[in-house]
């Protein structure tokens, strides 16, 4: 489904986000990516959904080279993803139901498609109550479980997710976890960037670490501590 | 036709367009004034030529006799006229029916019983078949045998082409600049639009709109700014020709302007078209330039 081949980003001010980086996951996949700031999780992601572009290597999502995608197919890309951020970016002027709709309707779906496909979604994320409400009368984990709701409402095969828990408390985030293994059941293939340990090691999934710029670890039932035992993440 | 993708555009344009409305207001004003300015001059310039191809199509060669003319070379000369190609009409008029036409002219003014003598010679009165050939008939006639002199009103068809000619210079570059800042100030307008809608579009963007679609609105509000502008201007410029054209032709009784050199029907809807282009055409490219990057 993701396939990374030898890939390398040098960002325009000379920095290397990546390094050499090969990483294949497949169809139905839910895998965290790890490690500190900086090390090159964001920009992993930008990468697939061709916010940034490699400077060497082949990436490929579902079937699209991406490596190679002139900039005029870039929306044809970004159709078959989800993308979910930390800052949620939902429009405040917007109701639940616009800010989902609104992915649809950008796209030119028709006007019937999006009445179907809008409850669905908020029912999958459990909004469906609050569709008419705006992003500033809910709660974090509520305007996130929205944004989850319009990154799924196009049925995409794949949703990355850069830190999607970062400014949830413990509650939120849990429930937000949860939402993600139910999307990821239903098939569709999940890749998390995050610093949340207590998400990782709860969820036992593939875990790949980076470290600046490089994959040094990829494990397929993994701890967010390299090496970390069973023991220690219950007495922690 | 799916009504509610139609409903979400227009809902989007004009929350766009009512978001700045005082940036909208300056750029439809601007649009305005320089639609205004053109359209006088489109109108200056359509009653000039239309004085000029009057004057020019009333223009006739008065071929002046020597007193001491035979009647066989009056005869002469009516014949040569009468088989110029160039020569549309040629009329002998003895100096008796020249004094009486400078009476009825003249209603009066000159009161010709008090003349001792007839004054005028004899002459003919020619007229050429286009205004362009007027110079080179009178020049041949002079050159005919008992011609004494050729008057016609060269110089002031002259003067009026080449005040045509400046008119038309001057009034294009002041136009040309006057589009330039409308297309600025529209293009401003628009930017703040971008600006204030710039979360919405990195989320278009990230969902997958094609930079056409991000594009529509914008371009919808920067024609939306023309439009309305060359509509106010449009009505500005009505009501004027409704008062201010009838006093002017009172004024100048003597210039030979027909009352409506233009249609107003094809102004107005040229005008329309350029502001609806230069809105376009500024919308698109400041948006352009935000996609870009």
């Amino acid at each position: 489904m993701i396939s990374l081949h030898g890939v390398s980003l040098v960002y325009p001010n000379g920095v290397r986000a990546l390094d050499n980086v090969s990483l294949d996951i497949a169809k139905g996949d839910f895998v965290f990516l790890v490690g500190h700031s900086g090390t090159g999780k964001s920009s992993l992601l930008r990468l697939l959904y061709r916010e940034a572009k490699a400077t060497t290597g082949t990436i490929v999502v579902d079937g699209i080279r991406v490596d190679r995608l002139r900039r005029n197919r870039v929306p044809a890309l970004r159709r078959h993803l989800g993308v979910v951020f930390q800052d949620f970016k939902l429009l405040s002027d917007k109701t639940v139901w616009e800010n989902v709709a609104f992915a649809m309707q950008v796209t030119g779906a028709h006007t019937r498609d999006v009445m179907r496909q809008v409850p669905r979604s908020l029912d999958l994320v459990g909004l469906s109550h609050k569709s008419r409400m705006y992003p500033t009368e809910l709660s974090g984990g509520e305007q996130q479980r929205t944004a989850i709701a319009r990154a799924l409402v196009n049925n995409p095969k794949i949703l990355l997710c850069d830190e999607p828990t970062g400014n949830l408390d413990p509650v939120n985030t849990t429930e937000i976890t949860a939402l993600l293994q139910r999307i990821n059941l239903k098939g569709t293939t999940v890749v998390v960037a995050t610093h949340n340990q207590a998400v990782v090691d709860r969820m036992r999934r593939r875990v790949v670490r980076l470290e600046d710029g490089r994959i040094t670890t990829d494990e397929e039932r993994g701890y967010y501590y390299l090496g970390l035992g069973q023991g220690q993440v219950l007495s922690g | 036709m799916d009504s509610g993708k139609v409903k979400f555009f227009l809902g989007e344009v004009l929350r766009n367009f009512s978001r700045n409305a005082g940036m909208q207001i300056t750029a439809i004003g601007t649009v305005a004034i320089t639609i205004v300015l053109l359209g006088l001059f489109l109108f200056i310039r359509a009653a000039l030529a239309d004085v000029g191809t009057r004057l020019l199509d009333q223009i006739e060669i008065s071929a002046y006799l020597r007193p001491d003319i035979t009647n066989a070379q009056v005869a002469a000369i009516g014949r040569y006229l009468a088989q110029d190609p160039r020569v549309a009409s040629a009329k002998y008029i003895p100096k008796r029916e020249g004094l009486a036409e400078l009476r009825t002219q003249t209603r009066g003014a000159i009161d010709t019983a008090l003349l001792t003598e007839n004054p005028l010679p004899d002459k003919f009165r020619i007229k050429a078949r286009v205004p362009e050939d007027v110079g080179a008939v009178a020049a041949t006639v002079r050159r005919l045998d008992g011609v004494s002199n050729v008057v016609y009103g060269q110089k002031i068809v002259q003067r009026l082409l080449q005040l045509g000619a400046v008119l038309r210079r001057v009034g294009i570059g002041v136009i040309v600049v006057f589009l330039a800042v409308a297309g600025i100030i529209i293009s401003n307008t628009i930017r703040l639009t971008v600006f204030a809608r710039r979360r919405e579009i990195a989320i278009m963007q990230l969902v997958g709109a094609t930079n056409t679609y991000i594009r529509l609105p914008f371009i919808c509000e920067g024609m939306l700014d023309g439009v309305l502008g060359a509509l106010v201007a449009i009505g500005l410029l009505a009501i004027a020709r409704a008062t201010l054209w009838p006093r002017l032709l009172e004024a100048l009784p003597w210039v030979a302007m027909s009352a409506a050199p233009v249609d107003p029907r094809i102004l107005a809807a040229g005008l329309l078209l350029v502001g609806a282009a230069v809105g376009i055409l500024a919308s698109w490219i400041s948006v352009g330039r935000h996609l870009r990057t």
